[in-house]
């Protein structure tokens, strides 16, 4: 009885009967409906001379003169199959109408572009691109068989200068935008301009290999920056006063220290909830909301958490309905004391978080130091100094800055 | 039995003209690559292991039980035995059987006339 799946619903789709079928001569019944081609499956036999059937619901309409011919009779057993339903539903009006109605709407939501999600960008503020995709017909709201990616594309490059790839895909009633920003690129001084190489902060000088150009600085000196590292004036042998100008070239590491600090908080108001709160509910269509009504808000002190929840089928599908519940929980204040331990290490971990984000990336770190001060207006203080080895020069134009 | 002998003669003729005939129409089928059964009108059978067949180019159902089915072909009848036989499809071109099927036998009149004579 392993018809496959597919058929089945085919089947199903298309609407059979199973029917029983009585005579002696019930093989010459089967032959003329295979003969006159009316498909029967799952014949099986049944008793002496019944057996039961399945046929179309086409089928059932021309075998009457078949029972008579092969002098079998034919009941029906079971009606199966959408038609069936349907015609359960058949004076049903409104339930047609609204099932219309339904796919139609599913189909008109669906044809409009109700979410941009951007992507991989990190400086630009996402309300910049939203605001430039805007300008080149992305945005939510828009007919999405109206929008042209591949021109967005190229006038989205020419409009912000920022970003060196950009792709928008339109899945479901989302736009997604993934961008890449453009690194910025360090002003390179043409190879065959004299220049020097500076400091570019400031540091002590670890090691200076010079390729071309005069060692302007020795280990263990501090530089500012700015300070000429290596420089691309070279005086002539026998002449203090006249010059060769060279392109200077050559890696300078220097330690450099970056410090940041961060206060011993030794008690904190620990927020307690009481258990009370308050849901306010309202309904986003598009940009129109409908606040449903709740109670009113009179705590003292209190957190309110939003929580949106948008209509939508699978991941890509999004309809412009939401759902978003405010809920306000009432809270009570109380102090409490930490361990100085517990406190001094956090705020020591805080501060070195604070200070590896100075660090910059070709900078690796060889010492971490903690220390504690007492400041007379902010209390205990903990300080992290990151000490850094990396290269600090520059090239820079020779009487430029 | 007078009746029968001639019988069996006109059969017998019939049989030698038949192998004249097909020898001439099977060779032009296997020079032209036609498909035999249908030209030569007889059946295709397919089975899958015991448990499912497909009959094509069949004539008709002569009976179907649970544990025996006979269907007419062009050459003669097939006979197919076997435990829950089912006819899980059944149009003009092809029939599909299913079940567990034990044997299968060819009931030609060229097999019973090598077995009389």
């Amino acid at each position: 009885m392993k018809v496959l799946l597919l058929l089945r619903l085919w089947n199903y789709l298309r609407g059979y009967v199973i029917i029983i079928v009585d005579g002696f001569f019930t093989e010459k019944f089967i032959n003329i409906c295979a003969h006159r081609n009316i498909l029967l499956w799952d014949v099986v036999v049944q008793g002496d001379r019944t057996m039961t059937m399945r046929m179309s619901i086409k089928g059932f309409r021309l075998i009457r003169p078949i029972a008579r011919k092969a002098k079998c009779r034919v009941r029906l057993i079971k009606k199966t199959g959408i038609p069936f339903i349907l015609n359960r539903y058949r004076r049903r009006k409104a339930f047609f109408v609204g099932a219309l109605l339904f796919v139609a709407l599913i189909y008109v939501l669906s044809s409009f572009i109700w979410n941009v999600e951007i992507s991989g960008n990190k400086r630009l503020e996402t309300a910049r691109i939203e605001e430039a995709l805007a300008n080149n017909g992305i945005k939510s709201g828009i007919l999405k068989y109206g929008i042209d990616t591949d021109s967005a594309v190229s006038n989205m490059m020419l409009d912000m200068e920022d970003i060196s790839w950009i792709s928008i895909n339109i899945r479901g009633t989302k736009a997604k935008v993934q961008i890449r920003e453009r690194i910025p690129v360090p002003e390179i001084v043409p190879r065959d301009e004299p220049c020097d190489i500076v400091a570019s902060k400031d540091g002590m000088i670890k090691k200076v290999v010079a390729k071309e150009g005069i060692e302007a600085v020795g280990e263990g000196d501090t530089v500012k920056k700015g300070q000429v590292l290596i420089a691309g004036t070279i005086p002539l042998k026998d002449d203090d006063k006249r010059f060769r100008f060279v392109h200077a070239m050559g890696k300078v590491t220097a330690r450099t220290w970056y410090e940041e600090e961060s206060p011993v908080i030794l008690t904190e108001t620990e927020r307690l909830k009481t258990g009370k709160e308050i849901n306010a509910h309202s309904l986003v269509l598009f940009s129109w909301k409908l606040d449903l009504p709740h109670r009113k808000n009179n705590f003292s002190n209190y957190s309110a958490a939003e929580n949106r929840r948008k209509l939508s089928i699978g991941e890509d599908l999004v309809f412009p309905l939401e759902w978003v519940t405010v809920s306000y929980k009432e809270e009570k204040l109380a102090e409490a004391v930490i361990n100085a331990e517990d406190a001094k290490n956090a705020a020591a971990e805080a501060a070195y978080q604070k200070a590896l984000q100075q660090v910059p990336e070709n900078a690796k770190v060889v010492n971490t130091n903690i220390y504690y001060v007492k400041d007379e207006q902010r209390g205990l203080l903990a300080r992290v100094t990151l000490e850094c080895l990396e290269d600090i020069g520059v090239s820079r134009k020779i009487g430029g800055n | 039995m007078a009746r029968n002998n001639a019988k069996k003669k006109k059969l017998k003729g019939n049989k030698e003209e038949n192998n004249r005939k097909k020898g001439f129409r099977e060779k032009l089928t296997e020079m032209l690559e036609l498909p035999k059964e249908l030209v030569l009108n007889i059946p295709r059978i397919t089975m899958v292991g015991n448990g499912d067949m497909m009959i094509e180019n069949y004539k008709g159902l002569v009976e179907y039980g649970r544990a025996r089915i006979r269907i007419s072909t062009g050459p003669g009848t097939v006979k197919i035995t076997g435990i829950g036989l089912v006819i899980r499809e059944i149009t003009s071109e092809d029939i599909i059987i299913s079940g567990n099927i034990h044997t299968l036998e060819f009931l030609y009149a060229s097999n019973d006339m090598e077995h009389t004579g």
